[in-house]
Parts: structure tokens; C-alpha cells; sequence
């Protein structure tokens, strides 16, 4: 991955629930590795394993076999204290049902999670404002948590999954009790902590709008992962389509994918248009 | 540092408010009680109060509420000429019953002769009326609706409230004084007394006096003052403070019971929360910290308010009963703070295994 640092590796991670004829297998030998900057998005049907596969890879369960690093450290073959202390620095959560403290105010959600982590005082609060009014919450840090929409609750979600800077997050349905349009903010705020802040982002979810903001969609079902491919969005008529099955058009060192011939001829008719007329050309495309 | 643990209590602020009232209601029950056992104790007291170092009395005189000393003039006279006695002061006392307004009522009579032997004005105020009068104390004045320039009838003795003094220790029974002679006339006995107050010499040994006393004169016992006041007060303790370690107990349980309860609702509520803790990486301390910190918040605000009521239902209770005679005393208070922070601590444990209990893994289950 262009010579980025590996944040996370699993190899050949297994678990088992139950035992004999009840044994049930989540997850199955899976192999991953996630790079700092990158937004892997896991998805699959109901029961395929996905959270259970993320609560292992945030060290709050533990494999049957098989080993997780994070950055370097073999999370799997710490202790208790450890895996805590290494939880509390490198590994950010994001959840479906949000999980802020209702108790607390917005600035205290965030303060507390940088409490844990031993930072107090003036510098956990500033830390907590700055996050939050990045987010767009500054009108809102004396609100309680409750009081709050369900995107206010998940940008919340994020700013406290940030708080102590960590290099991986994890986000499971980020966007399930979201509507469109705050789950699309949900979207590209995961995009940017993975881009811009240089993390690892491995999202979990339903979601296939989802799929337009991933570096890589891997499938999982019974406990396996597959590589899904990458989805593209067509210049023309905006579709989201799978990149390796699409109609793929080479232009000024950009490569544009259509969901149809149709879409790609009606490009080239335009560009040809805009070249006459002396505007720049080729927006959307990949190198 | 995010206040967690009052967030937490004040987020459901009626539950705060009836768990505070709960333990409010433990301690002032545990308080109460307490007090009420330090009012009735001071019971005796007035054997302390008096000058006299020495009680002689006659032999197998177990107290001077249930069983009658009868003494010679000639033994108070030999008393009188030991070494290091200075005075011998005879005493009468006895149980009487008398009719103010109608209603019948009991009254411990006691009389002082201390002849020549100088008395301090206190002492004179408090314990040497003049003939033809009376003192009282505060409950008996409450008891009978009698008041300084009032008029008795006692055994056919007429006297007149000299004084009201401070609400007495003897609760049971109020001490009355009359004059030597009145008493006389009042138990129709001419020579005999009850007792003898031996007040002492500067320096003189009371194992000595009390030896010398004794001596040959096997019908004669001493008591020191504080042994004549604790015999009054064994039955107190001896039937008091059974009861009393039960209401304690049972005061301390419902305390307990109400905290750890309350506490425990509110760790099951927010098991989720504190799941999200440790999976962000809190530590069992931290979670620890925060469960013992709402137990201590809550006791010590039913603490606070407890004590507040105690001492409000101390006040009202004795203006509807007269004999209901508290002392607060500031050790009952820093044992009661100290159980309340007991009951904190032990309602805390089945939370905590709770919380331990915890699968941070939780947090990702809808």
C-alpha cells in the first residue's frame, strides 16, 4: 500500500463459540491487514461474523486462534492491563446506538474518554472543544447527550473516538440509525479521519453508500472474507458501480468508469465540447 | 476531571431524592436512638453533682431507686469522726406520690441537712430550699404544669416551687428537693435517715474513709458518688441497650439496604455506559472509583439530612413528651458519619461485582 505504515495485521483469525456438535465458527481464518491512511469497509449478511471480527481486532474479544496486531504489538498475546492501557491509546470506537453517556454533556463525553486515558483539566477540555467544534458541534457542548439528533450523537461518537489520537478506528453501522442525509456526513467524516488524519478506518456495515467512500469492501459470510473490489461513481450519471465490471475509459491520464457505453460515449462527446470551447477537462477520474 | 459519579446521581433526580430520604431516615433512627440512650444515661446524676465524695448507706443497698437504706443518728455521728471526714451531710430520699391539679404523679423527694457545713450558692439554688418550698426541674414542671410560686401538696406538707431547674438525667423519675425539715414531716420519721453524704478533707484518701467506715460496722456500706450514679444507671444499660444495638442494627441494614439498592439500580441501568468505559480503555479502578464515589455522595447527603431531622424530631418530640431527653454527642455523631461511610463501602461490593462482571464487548450488540 504505496510503502504506508501497516496499523493493523490479523492472521489467520478464528473463533469459536460453543463447543461439539453446538460449536459454532464467526469467525474463520481470516487474514487482513489495514494501512494508515486506508478505509476498509467490511460487509455482509446478518450473522457473517463482521462485529464479531471487529470486537476481536479492538481487543475486547478474544480469538480461539490466531494472532491481531496493532502497530506492531501483538494485542492477542497481552494481558488484561495491557490490552486496557493499549485500548485507552490506540483503538477508537464508533458505534451503531452511538453509546454516549447520557449523564454527561457533549464536552463531557469527549473529556471523559481523555480522563481515562490519565489527561485532565485544562487540556481535556480544550482537547474536547477543539474535536467537537471540528465537527460542528460547538454550538452544542453544554447540551446533554440525550438531547442531541442521532447524527449530533454520532459526530460525538467520532470526536470521543479521537480524542486520544489512535492510529485505528473502528466503526460498526456507523450509518444504520441514520437518515440519508446525515449518514452521508457520517460517511465523509470517516473518509477524511482516514484520509487527511492518516488512520486506519475499518467500518462495518450494511450500508453500500458506504462503499463509495472505501479504499477496499471486503465480503464476509460464514466467518470468511473475500475482496469485494472497489466502487466507482460514474462521471455521467452518477451511478455507483463495482470498478472492475464497469466500461473503464483511458482520458488525459485519468481513468473513468461508466456503468454503460452509453455513459462513456456521451463523456467523450462532452469533453470533445469542452475542449473546443477552451475549458478544462477531465474531473472524477482516477490516476 | 468529569464529575461521572454526580452526573450519574443527579441525571435521575427523583430516585436521588427518596434514596437520600432512605438513608436520611437510617441515620436519624440510628441517631436518635443514640441520643435518647445519652439523655436516659445521665440518669444518677445528681450523686455526681453533689459535694460529697462518699455515699454511706446501709448494707445491701443495691441502688437508691429500689431498695431503702435506713441509718442511725449515732453511726452518721461516728462517720462524722473519722479521720479525713470534714462533714457528714444526712440525707433523706423516697418515692412519693402527689395530686397537682388532680392527676396523680411521682416524684423522687430528697432532703439535704448540711447544718453548718458551708454550701455554695449553686448548690444552695439547686438543692437546700428554704422550708415551705420546693424545687423542681424542667420536666417535672412540663409533667405536672407546676411553676415557680406554685403550691403542692405533699402528704399533707403544703410547699411552693422555689425554682425550675435544667431538665434533670433522671427521666424516669424526677428528683424534687425540699427542705430537712419538710421531708421530715413529709415521711413522718424523726431521727432515722437514708443516707450519709461524707464529703472529705482536702487531700484526704477515699479508700481510707471508706475503710475506716466499714470497719467493724458491718451494717453500713459506701458507695463513691460515680458507683451510687451507675447503680442507677445499670438498669438503664441493662434494659436500653439491648433495644438500642437492635434499632442501631436495623437502622444500619435499612441504610444499607437503600444505598446498595439504589446504587445497584443505577449500575444495571447503565451497565451499557459502563461498558463503553472499558472498552475505551477505563481501567476496573476508575470504574471502581466512580460506583464508591455515588454510594459516599448519597450517604453523605442522607447523612446531612439525617442529622438535620434527628435534631428537629429531638426538639418536637420533647415538647409533646417531656421525658423525651436527648443528648447528641459528637462521638455518636462521628461513629454514625463512620457507619454511614461503612454502609457506602458495603453497599458498593454487589455493584462493583456487577461492574466486573461487564463484557466491554457489549458496546457492539444494538
Amino acid at each position: 500500500m504505496d510503502g504506508k505504515q501497516e496499523i493493523l495485521r490479523a492472521t489467520g483469525v478464528t473463533k469459536v463459540f460453543g463447543e461439539g456438535e453446538r460449536a459454532v465458527r464467526a469467525v474463520d481464518g481470516v487474514d487482513l491487514a489495514v494501512h494508515a491512511g486506508e478505509l476498509v469497509l467490511i460487509m455482509g449478511p446478518s450473522g457473517s461474523g463482521k462485529t464479531t471480527l471487529l470486537t476481536i481486532i479492538g481487543g475486547l474479544l478474544r480469538p480461539t486462534s490466531g494472532s491481531v496486531f496493532i502497530d506492531g504489538t501483538e494485542i492477542t498475546a497481552l494481558g488484561e492491563k495491557d490490552l486496557t492501557a493499549l485500548r485507552r491509546r490506540a483503538v477508537g470506537f464508533i458505534f451503531q446506538s452511538f453509546n454516549l453517556w447520557e449523564s454527561l454533556s457533549v464536552v463531557e463525553n469527549v473529556e471523559l474518554a481523555l480522563n481515562i486515558a490519565g489527561r485532565h483539566g485544562r487540556f481535556a477540555r480544550d482537547r474536547a472543544r477543539e474535536l467537537l467544534t471540528a465537527r460542528g458541534l460547538g454550538h452544542r457542548l453544554r447540551f446533554r447527550a440525550r438531547d442531541l439528533s442521532g447524527g449530533e450523537k454520532q459526530r460525538v461518537s467520532i470526536a470521543r473516538a479521537l480524542a486520544n489520537d489512535p492510529e485505528l478506528i473502528l466503526a460498526d453501522e456507523p450509518t444504520a440509525n441514520l437518515d440519508s442525509k446525515h449518514g452521508r456526513e457520517v460517511m465523509h467524516l470517516l473518509r477524511d479521519i482516514a484520509r487527511s488524519d492518516g488512520r486506519a478506518v475499518i467500518v462495518v456495515s450494511h450500508d453500500q453508500r458506504l462503499r463509495e467512500v472505501a479504499d477496499r469492501t471486503l465480503w464476509l459470510e460464514d466467518g470468511r472474507i473475500a475482496d469485494m473490489g472497489r466502487v466507482v461513481r460514474d462521471p455521467v450519471c452518477g451511478m455507483s458501480i463495482e470498478a472492475d465490471s464497469a466500461v473503464a475509459l483511458e482520458h488525459n491520464g485519468l481513468v473513468y468508469h461508466f456503468c454503460s457505453r452509453g455513459c462513456s460515449w456521451e463523456f467523450q462527446a462532452e469533453q470533445a465540447k469542452r475542449v473546443a470551447a477552451g475549458h478544462a477537462v477531465g474531473q472524477g477520474g482516477d490516476r | 476531571m468529569v464529575p461521572v459519579a454526580r452526573r450519574n446521581l443527579f441525571a435521575e433526580k427523583g430516585r436521588f431524592a427518596i434514596s437520600v430520604a432512605g438513608v436520611a431516615l437510617a441515620v436519624l433512627l440510628i441517631l436518635t436512638v443514640l441520643a435518647l440512650y445519652r439523655g436516659w444515661s445521665r440518669a444518677g446524676e445528681v450523686f455526681e453533682q453533689l459535694p460529697g465524695e462518699l455515699w454511706a448507706v446501709q448494707q445491701g443497698t443495691s441502688d437508691p431507686f429500689h431498695s431503702v437504706s435506713l441509718i442511725e443518728p449515732p453511726d452518721i455521728e461516728r462517720v462524722s469522726g473519722i479521720d479525713g471526714v470534714q462533714a457528714v451531710v444526712p440525707v433523706l430520699s423516697r418515692q412519693m406520690n402527689f395530686a397537682p391539679g388532680g392527676d396523680e404523679q411521682s416524684v423522687r423527694l430528697m432532703a439535704l441537712d448540711f447544718g453548718g457545713f458551708p454550701a455554695s450558692p449553686d448548690i444552695q439554688e439547686r438543692f437546700l430550699p428554704p422550708q415551705g418550698q420546693v424545687v423542681i426541674d424542667e420536666t417535672l414542671s412540663r409533667k405536672t404544669g407546676l411553676d415557680e410560686g406554685d403550691s403542692l401538696n405533699i402528704s399533707g406538707v403544703e410547699l411552693t416551687v422555689a425554682h425550675v431547674g435544667p431538665r434533670g438525667g433522671d427521666v424516669l423519675s424526677q428528683f424534687a428537693f425540699v427542705n430537712f425539715e419538710d421531708a421530715r414531716a413529709i415521711f413522718g420519721v424523726a431521727g432515722i435517715v437514708n443516707y450519709g453524704m461524707v464529703v472529705l478533707d482536702e487531700g484526704a484518701q477515699a479508700g481510707a474513709v471508706e475503710a475506716a467506715i466499714v470497719d467493724g460496722h458491718p451494717d453500713l456500706q459506701v458507695y463513691t458518688g460515680k458507683e451510687f450514679a451507675e447503680s442507677v444507671r445499670k438498669e438503664i444499660d441493662e434494659s436500653f441497650i439491648p433495644v438500642i444495638a437492635i434499632l442501631v442494627a436495623i437502622g444500619f441494614v435499612v441504610g444499607a439496604a437503600v444505598v446498595g439498592l439504589t446504587i445497584y439500580t443505577a449500575t444495571i441501568e447503565r451497565t451499557r455506559e459502563f461498558g463503553v468505559m472499558k472498552a475505551v480503555g477505563g481501567s476496573p479502578g476508575f470504574l471502581y472509583r466512580i460506583v464508591l464515589s455515588q454510594s459516599v455522595m448519597l450517604t453523605s447527603a442522607g447523612f446531612v439530612v439525617g442529622v438535620g431531622g434527628a435534631l428537629l424530631v429531638a426538639r418536637l418530640a420533647a415538647r409533646a413528651v417531656p421525658e423525651f431527653a436527648t443528648d447528641f454527642q459528637a462521638r455518636d455523631l462521628g461513629a454514625v458519619l463512620a457507619a454511614t461511610l461503612a454502609m457506602a463501602v458495603l453497599a458498593s461490593f454487589v455493584p462493583v461485582r456487577r461492574i466486573n462482571s461487564i463484557d466491554p464487548a457489549i458496546v457492539f450488540r444494538a
